[in-house]
């Protein structure tokens, strides 16, 4: 009369265990559903019952209560179509509860009683804890990486079933392959021909963590340039390729044949973003946005002064605490949201070029580098001037070196970042610059000249301190000497215009 | 008794008054008379009956104007401007300009017109120039100024702005220019104070009266009274399309000389110079061969200014040649000169403090000692 099957919800990019309890009794035949379901859980009923009827099983013609426990928390998704069908049937005696003990389930029906996969899968599993899992084969990969029990991959509930009441050996539908096939290729920098302020940026990014804005014109190879960021970084360590994963999952992006996110992925929405799209949210439940996704590693925003600015204002709470926070009526999740910033736009609403190329008034200029607000400016500790490649200049470059060559070098540095100070170099607050970036008074003075001159502030000052020290850091040198502060006051574009002397 | 010039700034103001039709007004009257023609306050004669007649909405902007502009308020706006009006037959008017086919019937004016009668050279060019641009256009100014040729420009941006810094640095130097707005009106607001030294040390010179706006389609018009002004049209920079094109097309008209400054074939800024050298403009490569076109000997007019820079070493002087030939990036000097990014970095970054560069958007232009002028 009474059962209780294990499944989850999925919250933003995390899994909330549920028990779906079951209680069948005599009275009008109907079906009740309590437990704060949204429409997709609604919609369940019809599923599961076409599910039932289409494996031949019988569905009771009774009173059906089903309650989501806890009862306060609102569910949304279509995963706890399976617990549903299984808890109805158990209810209804046509399986045994002995049978389903142990066991949770995680899948949606199509009414011929096939299971499909469903977003999310694991981080559901992995709240479920240690007990055994059913969920639909096509969710393997995703069950895997998170199951603590063993998981059973069920194609059809009549199979399932079978295997419940007639002690069945379980079907083996199992095609993940165990051994680790080789990530795949990423975009290398040694396609890149010249540029080498560029690549020294890159370089710098990667193993700083500093965020970054390149500004140039169409076709001075910005977006070229962001993508072999990712190439640069180092694997993920288990911690953050976990959290990565889970968020692919909840997003319902395939996993890679390994299961596991070990390389840093690589993020780039156009500007017409909407916010839910960006840090998170939409109408039906939370999905992660674009800055989870990027989760430890590059989030890239093309023609970043084309972004609404309020959307470009969602990015300020992430670069501030790593976190994104998405609050609704009815549910409260924190998504992971801890990447490197790489931003491109024009120098002006033209595009720029060489000298005397621009046709756009200053006023013009102004208005397109405001679309940029301060506090975000703020948050780029590299930007750079990309330029046209001469072909000239490209035919004569040698070929750079490979990404691996440079990220070794970006690997040493972030390993001596992380000894010396145990954070990336773009966290560094003032008084840890002190401590772990002391400059020498050669150094102190090429800042106080740039500074009497009116074109350094205090805050671009933080800025320069903490690239030197990481160009120091790619020396694999503990002291921070005047050619690194040299280096990095180049690394400061102006954004908005000629204004001369303005303090960056 | 509202003196004749408030009447003829208060005409020249009209709504759609066009050269011409300022023309046909004030034949053979005092301005008053046309005044009052203009205003409908008199029966039309012939051949303003007739353009009546072709654009029946005139009369009544015009009466709608005339009771709109007092001619006592336009006089007092031009003497609170310090702006005189002359009339063509005055005889202050510019000999240059009353043969002109196109002549303007009045010109309103701040300073001194007896100032053309010296030899005269218009420098002309892009608002958006280049530095070396820009001090091209300061050089020669300065140089001409020197030698005691007056020096005509535009007060615009870029080019224009620099050909009057550099005459105005030369002491006892008497530049004029043209604009086209109100002479009352400094336009691009940057350049408020230069419009002021202009007026005070040489002429200002508008076919329109005080308070006009700076409309779009005023500067072409402009163009011609400056090119019939000069005995040589000096193009500095121009892009394809632009201006100063207009300028030396007028100027060929009237049978002025232009002179072209050759760019690099890959600056946006140079294309229309290289097509006015193209289309047998001929080239300016140092101000003797403006001064020899004047007829005038250019030796005595050499440099007098000291260069207090540093002199770039070492490896400077390599990177600050690789700057000249035209402006680079920092990655054009590092593939270019085979140096390190470091050095290369470290290098630019001296000379610009030092300056012999200037940085822009990325880019490093040399600096030649004209670009405190420029």
């Amino acid at each position: 009369m009474f059962a209780s099957v294990p499944s989850a919800v999925l919250v933003g990019a995390e899994g909330r265990p549920v028990s779906v309890d079951v209680h069948v009794s005599r009275g009008l035949p109907g079906f009740t559903m309590v437990g704060l379901p949204d429409t997709s859980v609604r919609e369940s009923r019809d599923r599961a019952r076409a599910a039932v009827l289409s494996s031949r099983l019988a569905w009771p013609s009774t009173k059906i209560t089903v309650n989501l426990a806890p009862s306060g928390q609102r569910k949304t998704g279509s995963g706890l179509d399976l617990a549903i069908a299984v808890a109805v049937l158990v209810a209804d005696e046509q399986v045994a509860p002995e049978a389903v003990a142990g066991l949770a389930f995680v899948g949606e029906l199509g009414l011929d009683g096939s299971l499909r996969s469903v977003p999310g899968v694991a981080p559901m599993v992995g709240a479920l804890g240690d007990v055994d899992v059913v969920v639909p084969v096509e969710s393997a990969v995703e069950a895997h990486v998170a199951a603590e029990g063993t998981v059973r991959l069920i194609g059809h509930l009549a199979e399932l079933v079978a295997v419940l009441n007639d002690s069945m050996p379980w079907p083996d539908h199992d095609r993940t392959e165990r051994v680790d096939t080789p990530p795949p290729v990423l975009p290398d920098l040694a396609d890149v021909h010249g540029q080498p302020l560029a690549r020294q940026v890159l370089e710098l990014a990667a193993a700083g963590g500093h965020h970054t804005l390149f500004v140039g014109p169409p076709g001075a190879g910005k977006t070229m340039l962001a993508s072999r960021l990712p190439g640069l970084l180092p694997p993920l360590s288990k911690r953050l390729a976990l959290e990565a994963t889970m968020v692919h999952s909840a997003a319902g992006i395939p996993l890679p044949s390994g299961g596991l996110i070990r390389q840093a992925p690589f993020r780039a929405p156009h500007h017409t973003i909407s916010m839910p799209a960006l840090v998170g949210g939409g109408s039906h439940g939370v999905r992660p946005g674009d800055v989870s996704l990027a989760h430890a590693g590059v989030l890239f925003l093309d023609e970043i002064a084309e972004f609404a600015p309020s959307v470009l204002d969602g990015l300020r709470q992430p670069l501030e605490s790593g976190i994104s926070i998405v609050d609704r009526s009815g549910s409260h999740a924190v998504l992971p949201a801890e990447f490197l910033l790489v931003a491109a736009m024009n120098p002006c609403p033209c595009g720029g070029g060489a000298p005397g190329d621009c046709v756009c008034g200053d006023a013009a200029i102004h208005r397109y580098a405001r679309r940029l607000s301060g506090p975000l400016l703020d948050r780029f500790d590299l930007r750079v001037n990309v330029h046209r490649p001469d072909v000239d200049d490209l035919i004569d470059a040698r070929p750079g070196e490979p990404s691996a060559v440079v990220a070794e070098r970006v690997l040493a540095a972030r390993s001596m970042a992380l000894a010396r100070q145990g954070g990336l170099n773009r966290s560094l607050k003032g008084h840890e610059l002190d401590e772990f970036a002391a400059i020498d008074a050669s150094a102190r003075d090429v800042l106080r000249a740039e500074i009497e001159r009116g074109r350094l502030s205090a805050r671009g000052y933080h800025r320069i301190r903490r690239v030197a020290r990481t160009i120091a850091d790619l020396r694999v040198d503990d002291h921070v000497v005047a050619a690194d502060v040299e280096m990095a006051l180049h690394l400061r574009a102006r954004v908005g215009g000629e204004a001369r002397g303005r303090a960056a | 008794m509202t003196a004749e010039c408030g009447y003829l700034a208060a005409l020249a103001g009209f709504e759609a008054m066009t050269t011409a039709r300022l023309g046909w007004l004030l034949a053979d009257r005092s301005a008053q008379e046309a005044f009052e023609i203009a205003s409908g306050a008199v029966a039309p004669p012939a051949p303003i009956a007739a353009l009546f007649a072709r654009s029946p909405e005139l009369a009544a902007r015009w009466s709608d104007d005339a009771s709109r502009r007092d001619p006592d308020r336009c006089h007092e706006q031009c003497r609170a401007a310090g702006v005189a009006v002359v009339r063509a037959g005055d005889p202050t008017y510019p000999h240059q300009l009353l043969d002109d086919p196109r002549r303007p019937p009045a010109l309103f004016v701040r300073g001194d017109l007896s100032v053309l009668d010296a030899r005269r050279v218009g420098i002309v060019g892009t608002r958006n120039a280049t530095q070396r641009g820009r001090e091209t256009a300061a050089a020669f100014g300065h140089e001409l100024s020197a030698a005691g040729v007056v020096v005509v420009s535009g007060l615009a941006r870029g080019v224009d702005g620099a050909a009057h810094r550099g005459a105005l640095a030369v002491e006892g130097s008497t530049p004029v220019a043209v604009v086209g707005c109100g002479p009352d009106r400094p336009y691009p607001a940057i350049h408020t104070e230069l419009w002021g030294h202009v007026a005070q040390r040489g002429a200002l010179i508008s076919e329109w009266p005080p308070g006009t706006p700076p409309d779009a389609f005023r500067f072409p018009l402009r163009n011609r009274i400056l090119a019939a002004l000069v005995e040589v049209l000096v193009v500095v920079e121009s892009r394809e399309r632009g201006g100063s094109l207009i300028t030396a097309r007028e100027a060929a008209e009237r049978g002025v000389d232009v002179f072209a400054v050759p760019g690099p074939l890959r600056s946006k800024s140079s294309v229309g110079t290289n097509m006015l050298l193209r289309d047998g403009a001929a080239p300016a490569t140092d101000v003797g061969d403006i001064m020899l076109a004047l007829g005038l000997d250019g030796r005595r007019a050499g440099r007098s200014r000291f260069d207090s820079r540093p002199r770039p070493v070492g490896v400077e002087v390599e990177l600050l040649a690789i700057c000249r030939v035209e402006p680079a990036t920092v990655e054009q000097v590092v593939l270019r000169s085979g140096r390190a990014l470091i050095e290369v970095a470290m290098g630019l970054a001296r000379l610009e403090r030092s300056g012999w560069l200037r940085e822009s958007a990325g880019w490093f232009e040399a600096i030649e000692d004209w670009a405190d002028l420029a």
